[in-house]
């Protein structure tokens, strides 16, 4: 147990500012195991007794009702509060009174002094923690305050029913109803609905609506009453907390928090900011290529434009054209065929206007045509209206799992682990994708960095005049998509801030036209204005990012219609050979197709179930290629509402459209879909023989290998799906140490024994081999 | 020697990624799009979607909320080194009335092996709100021939998951329309399975929350089948007292038994819950010592033309009364026939019907008043003035 310690202790360090209200409700824990045992000795003196508790129970039952009402609308707490004084001293001498009965019982009772005062101390905490849910850093203040003013209102309870309670002469029938209303309102006649009494007596329960008519209901399971036998005799023993509670309970916070990091973005976007400022500079230096050099200073840019292609003649570009990044390269392919130079740009500018295009807003519009007209030189335009980024934090370079080998398997073992870093590689394109597909994305966020620095944007450059170009803006994109994946979304807000709505003039090729002659449209790639508009929902602003992706549907939607009309993207009257125009389209209506997954994915994560679905039948339009999966995924949606029934519509809707189609993916897709609508069913037995079945087909499927180990476990056979998992990960480790599998494999660890320690650390051993610097450490539990 | 773990299964969740796309012409080429291909909880073919395929075990207790089911993973795992023999694992709830076994099976293992486990799944349907206990114990015999024993505890709140209000309107037909407003104070959204009125034997129900249009019967929530946390719903029904409660007036009088509703609801993946009202009352409104219904009356008349209603009228009271009926006539209403008629004695609960002729002289909408009844033993008189309405027009227009 000594894990278990370890657990309690650390668990211990986080909520050190409740200790005081532990000690509060440590006092309350007594009371109220008081008041367990306190019910069974008012009856007891009773033959009489089995029969008349179940109604005793039926009253407390309803008493309680009323406290949970009381703490569980938040709206409803600081009322209360106030209202309530006057029974709190009520029931602060009845504890006073108990507790020193408690007292001389305890004394009495056996107890396992192992579990000393340490253990009383975590108790609390675990109510609060069990109050709370993976909402809770939301809800967590009225929960607390829940947890502190529920036993005291259960503690109220047996002085309010004493009365009837010895009443023991009262029939059953009569009890149900008329009399659990006697104590509170005897006198008054009882308005259109008496079956909760406590609509009537309080005026301490300022929510219980008589203005609107509205008489609350009690509720209770159908089966309640009928099902309580003779309250067992059990021997009075104050209930002791014990440390595993806070070992398996008292988890919970900790992963909540740091799970929520990953698991439930839906809800919360905790992070930590890494931002370094110390170390600065140094980096400039580094960079050291000459070519880049000339066009941090320069902001008065005149090139001479060679071979009609703008970005070659870009100085900041021409030594990574040089070494061939994919794109260019692709593209230089694509053309190399055509030895005739003009062609070759024509056909470049072609492929330009229709990536680049935009449509400005009318103010930026105005400032392109003004510069175009030479009517004043860029010199006078409004710095508010210019774009002036810059890094805001210059290094989150770090190796979380390499932290994680010092602390837990030592300096030998971390010496062992290698992960690429920005020196390591070429300062170029060519490394930063290197660090991108090693998965060494802080690593490459960094990189991207020294390369922006090079282009004068680099650390507290922000507000700083600079001059953009094509790869600056490529470089960007890429940093803060990085940063995006990392889940540093604070970080990616902040250097976002500078770009504004990504709409100023100087984000437009018409606003260099020395060094872009003639090349019109946004430098904004489009996968960035994406990313821009999905970023504040993350950020607890879904409302903005619905804004932001509706008018980007917008202009989209604008630009197409253009097409149609016969004009250019942008409007503008320019001849487009049917062909390009087909080709623009398509692209167009991609990117529509893009923007309206995004909505969708907002709408989700919103829980606005019913426009994501919509939406994402919009997206089935513009993407019919994947129909089956959105309709699986829109079935899943309402297996997660709990509609079962319109779940397995949409499931027999993909079998339908599959049905065309042959191929191992969508026999797949309908067996997965099979085993989910069993799991809605509680039909875990059922499931995992789905998902057993997928595994016979494809014997390497991720999703179906996890999900039958998830099962397994549900089934009770937590070895079994231990090996389950355990088997995926040492057979492909490169595929399937994927946090979501670990996070599994670490809870059953957990559950499973006292050496969930050193398994996990084997687990950090296989990770540290393949996973590269983002590697999410949080899943493993380690903390 | 033992080390006993708990986990309480709530359903699992899915796991959602967040996609991070860029086009081929962008600087990292394919490669995002690559990462997201080869991540294996995003769904193939359509990585963009944010709702995956992976389930991942629930990350802390949660809530857990009247009516619903409490599930829970027990494993008891031998950490010694020693053969333990007859293990009997016990595991009890314990709430604030009573004490309920939940263990699957009772019979005691006859022996457990170094580092192997003895696991229990424990399902529970929670029927009371409060602070439960969770008490597992184990005993057993060490090689040693020692009987060892040990407990542990686990503390949760079972809270309430729906707030249930209810209004009644009577209407002058007998009928009783019931109003409820369930609220959703869950954190999740909740998904409606049913919500149904179980009348009393007094009552035959009829639900108001379904339109029928051209055959197909439609939800008045329309497509939204869920409630948010904090939504409110209202369901409307109508409650008709049964033929022979109607029948006897005395019956239905003062606080009645209407009924209870029946409330199924669903969460993630299907996790069902399910909580009854208690009994609904209500007070029926009072009527006095004699009741005046009408009985038949016609929508729309002929001006200056006598017509027919009948009227019931109902000793609510407790004694026999001797009646005396009054006609006077108003401004539009000529009632036709003797006024000061003898009605003669009106046993309790009893009632006569009694048919009378005016005319209108007034066309529009007119307010049938002026009917006087009085109890020659007391010498009460009640009045009975806007009884119903009648639509009064000229004879060319009816026809």
């Amino acid at each position: 147990s000594n894990s278990k310690d370890a657990k309690s202790t650390s668990g211990e360090d986080d909520s050190r500012d409740i200790v005081q209200q532990k000690t509060q409700e440590e006092i309350l824990f007594h009371e109220e195991t008081i008041d367990l045992g306190g019910d069974e000795f008012e009856s007891e003196g009773n033959e009489t007794v089995s029969e008349d508790s179940n109604n005793f129970v039926d009253k407390l039952n309803e008493q309680m009702m009323e406290s949970v009402i009381i703490s569980d609308s938040p709206n409803n707490s600081e009322d209360d509060t106030g209202e309530l004084g006057c029974l709190q001293e009520i029931v602060d001498q009845l504890e006073a009174k108990d507790n020193q009965k408690t007292q001389t019982e305890a004394d009495k009772e056996e107890f396992l002094s192992n579990e000393s005062e340490t253990e009383h101390e975590e108790t609390p905490k675990d109510i609060s923690e069990i109050g709370t849910d993976d909402q809770a850093s939301l809800k967590e203040d009225s929960i607390q305050e829940a947890v502190k003013e529920e036993p005291k209102l259960e503690n109220n309870i047996p002085v309010e029913t004493k009365p009837n309670n010895v009443d023991e002469s009262t029939p059953e029938d009569q009890v149900l109803s008329p009399s659990t209303t006697k104590p509170s309102s005897e006198a008054e006649p009882i308005p259109v609905c008496t079956i909760f009494s406590q609509a009537n007596n309080a005026s301490s329960q300022p929510q219980l609506f008589l203005p609107d008519g509205f008489e609350p209901q009690m509720v209770k399971s159908p089966s309640f009453s009928s099902i309580i036998e003779t309250p067992v005799k059990y021997n009075p023993q104050v209930v002791q907390p014990s440390p595993s509670l806070s070992k398996f309970f008292g988890d919970t916070v900790n992963t909540n928090t740091l799970a929520s990091d990953f698991f439930d973005s839906f809800t919360t976007s905790n992070f930590i900011s890494v931002s370094n400022p110390n170390a600065s500079s140094s980096v400039p230096e580094q960079m050291s290529s000459p070519s880049n050099g000339g066009d941090g200073s320069s902001s008065n840019p005149t090139f001479p434009v060679q071979n009609g292609r703008p970005e070659a003649g870009g100085p900041p570009s021409s030594l990574e054209i040089s070494q061939s990044p994919k794109p260019f390269s692709q593209i230089q392919a694509v053309f190399a065929g055509s030895d005739d130079p003009f062609a070759t740009a024509l056909n470049m500018s072609e492929l330009d206007r229709r990536n680049d295009a935009w449509i400005p807003s009318e103010e930026t519009r105005n400032v392109l045509i003004s510069v175009a007209t030479q009517q004043y030189s860029t010199v006078f335009i409004d710095k508010e209206n210019l774009t002036m980024p810059g890094l805001k934090f210059d290094n989150i370079q770090g190796d979380a799992v390499k932290d994680l080998m010092l602390r837990f398997l030592g300096e030998q073992a971390a010496v062992k682990r290698q992960v690429l870093n920005a020196n390591s590689v070429e300062q170029s394109f060519v490394g930063l994708k290197q660090l991108i597909s090693s998965k060494n994305w802080r690593a490459a966020v960094d990189l991207c960095g020294r390369l922006l620095t090079a282009h004068g944007q680099g650390y507290k450059k922000s507000g700083l005049p600079a001059s953009h170009t094509t790869d600056s803006l490529q470089l960007w994109f890429v940093r803060l998509a990085l940063l995006v994946k990392l889940d540093l979304f604070q970080n990616a807000e902040m250097e976002f801030e500078p770009f504004g709505n990504l709409d100023q003039p100087d984000l437009y090729y018409e606003y260099y036209p020395n060094v872009y002659p003639g090349r019109k449209g946004s430098m904004v790639p489009f996968s960035m204005r994406i990313l821009h508009a999905e970023l504040p929902q993350y950020l607890g602003n879904p409302q903005e990012s619905l804004d932001r992706l509706h008018s980007m549907k917008i202009i989209c939607a604008k630009i197409l219609e253009n097409l149609e009309q016969g004009l250019a993207e942008d409007g503008s009257m320019t001849n487009i050979t049917q062909e390009n125009r087909q080709a623009s389209v398509q692209l167009w209506r991609s990117r529509l197709g893009r923007v309206m997954y995004s909505m969708a994915n907002c709408l989700l994560m919103m829980k606005d179930y019913v426009l994501a679905v919509d939406a994402y039948h919009s997206v089935i339009k513009y993407y019919p290629q994947q129909e089956p999966q959105l309709l699986s995924g829109i079935g899943r949606i309402f297996l997660q509402i709990g509609d079962i029934k319109t779940a397995e519509k949409y499931f027999q809707d993909v079998e339908k459209v599959t049905h065309k189609l042959d191929g191992l993916q969508s026999q797949i897709m309908v067996l997965m879909n099979r085993a989910f609508l069993h799991l809605g069913q509680n039909n875990f037995a059922e499931a995992h023989r789905f998902f057993t079945e997928i595994l016979r087909i494809d014997s390497s499927n991720a999703v179906a290998n996890n999900n039958a180990a998830v099962c397994l476990l549900y089934l009770g056979k937590l070895k079994d799906s231990l090996r389950q998992l355990e088997g995926m990960v040492q057979q492909d480790p490169q595929h399937y140490l994927h946090e979501s599998v670990l996070f599994n494999l670490t809870t059953m660890y957990e559950l499973e024994s006292s050496r969930s320690m050193q398994k996990k650390q084997a687990l950090l051993e296989a990770v540290a081999i393949k996973e590269g610097d983002s590697f999410n450490t949080q899943c493993l539990k380690l903390g | 020697l033992f080390i006993f773990a708990v986990m309480r299964l709530t359903k699992p969740t899915l796991f959602t990624n967040i996609p991070v796309t860029c086009e081929e012409r962008d600087l990292p080429g394919n490669l995002f799009n690559q990462l997201m291909k080869d991540d294996p909880s995003t769904v193939k073919g359509a990585e963009t979607l944010m709702l995956g395929e992976m389930l991942t075990l629930p990350q802390n207790f949660g809530n857990i909320f009247l009516g619903e089911t409490f599930s829970s993973y027990i494993s008891v795992h031998n950490d010694s080194n020693q053969v333990v023999k007859d293990i009997l694992v016990k595991a009890d709830l314990q709430t604030s009335s009573q004490r309920l076994n939940l263990s699957a099976s009772s019979a005691a293992v006859a022996e457990l092996k170094p580092d192997c486990c003895i696991d229990d799944v424990i399902h529970h349907e929670v029927k009371e709100i409060g602070t439960h206990i969770l008490v597992c114990a184990v005993s057993y015999t060490t090689q040693t021939g020692e009987k060892m024993y040990f407990r542990k505890f686990f503390k949760f709140q079972v809270l309430k998951p729906l707030d249930v209000k209810t209004k009644f309107y009577n209407a002058e037909t007998d009928e009783v329309f019931l109003e409820a407003q369930i609220q959703n104070i869950t954190t999740s959204p909740m998904f409606m399975e049913k919500v149904s009125l179980e009348p009393s034997m007094m009552y035959n129900v009829a639900e108001l929350n379904i339109v029928d249009t051209a055959g197909e019967s439609e939800s008045t929530f329309g497509a939204r089948t869920y409630l948010q946390p904090m939504d409110t719903r209202q369901y409307l029904y109508c409650l008709k007292p049964k033929q022979e409660f109607a029948e006897k007036a005395g019956v239905i009088k003062g606080v009645t038994v209407i009924g209870k509703l029946d409330i199924v609801w669903k969460t993630n993946l299907g996790e069902r819950g399910r909580l009854q009202t208690s009994q609904l009352q209500r007070m029926a409104p009072g009527y006095g010592d004699v009741r005046l219904s009408l009985e038949t009356i016609p929508d729309t008349v002929n001006l200056e033309e006598p017509f027919d209603i009948t009227c019931k009228i109902t000793n609510c009271s407790e004694r026999t009364m001797d009646l005396v009926l009054e006609m006077c006539n108003t401004n539009s209403i000529h009632w036709c026939g003797v006024s000061g008629r003898q009605l003669g004695k009106l046993h309790p609960s009893s009632s006569l019907h009694l048919a009378l002729t005016l005319l209108s002289s007034v066309q529009g909408l007119q307010s049938v008043s002026g009917l006087r009844l009085t109890d020659t033993f007391l010498k009460r008189t009640y009045e009975y003035d806007d009884i119903a309405q009648v639509c009064v027009v000229s004879s060319e227009i009816k026809q």
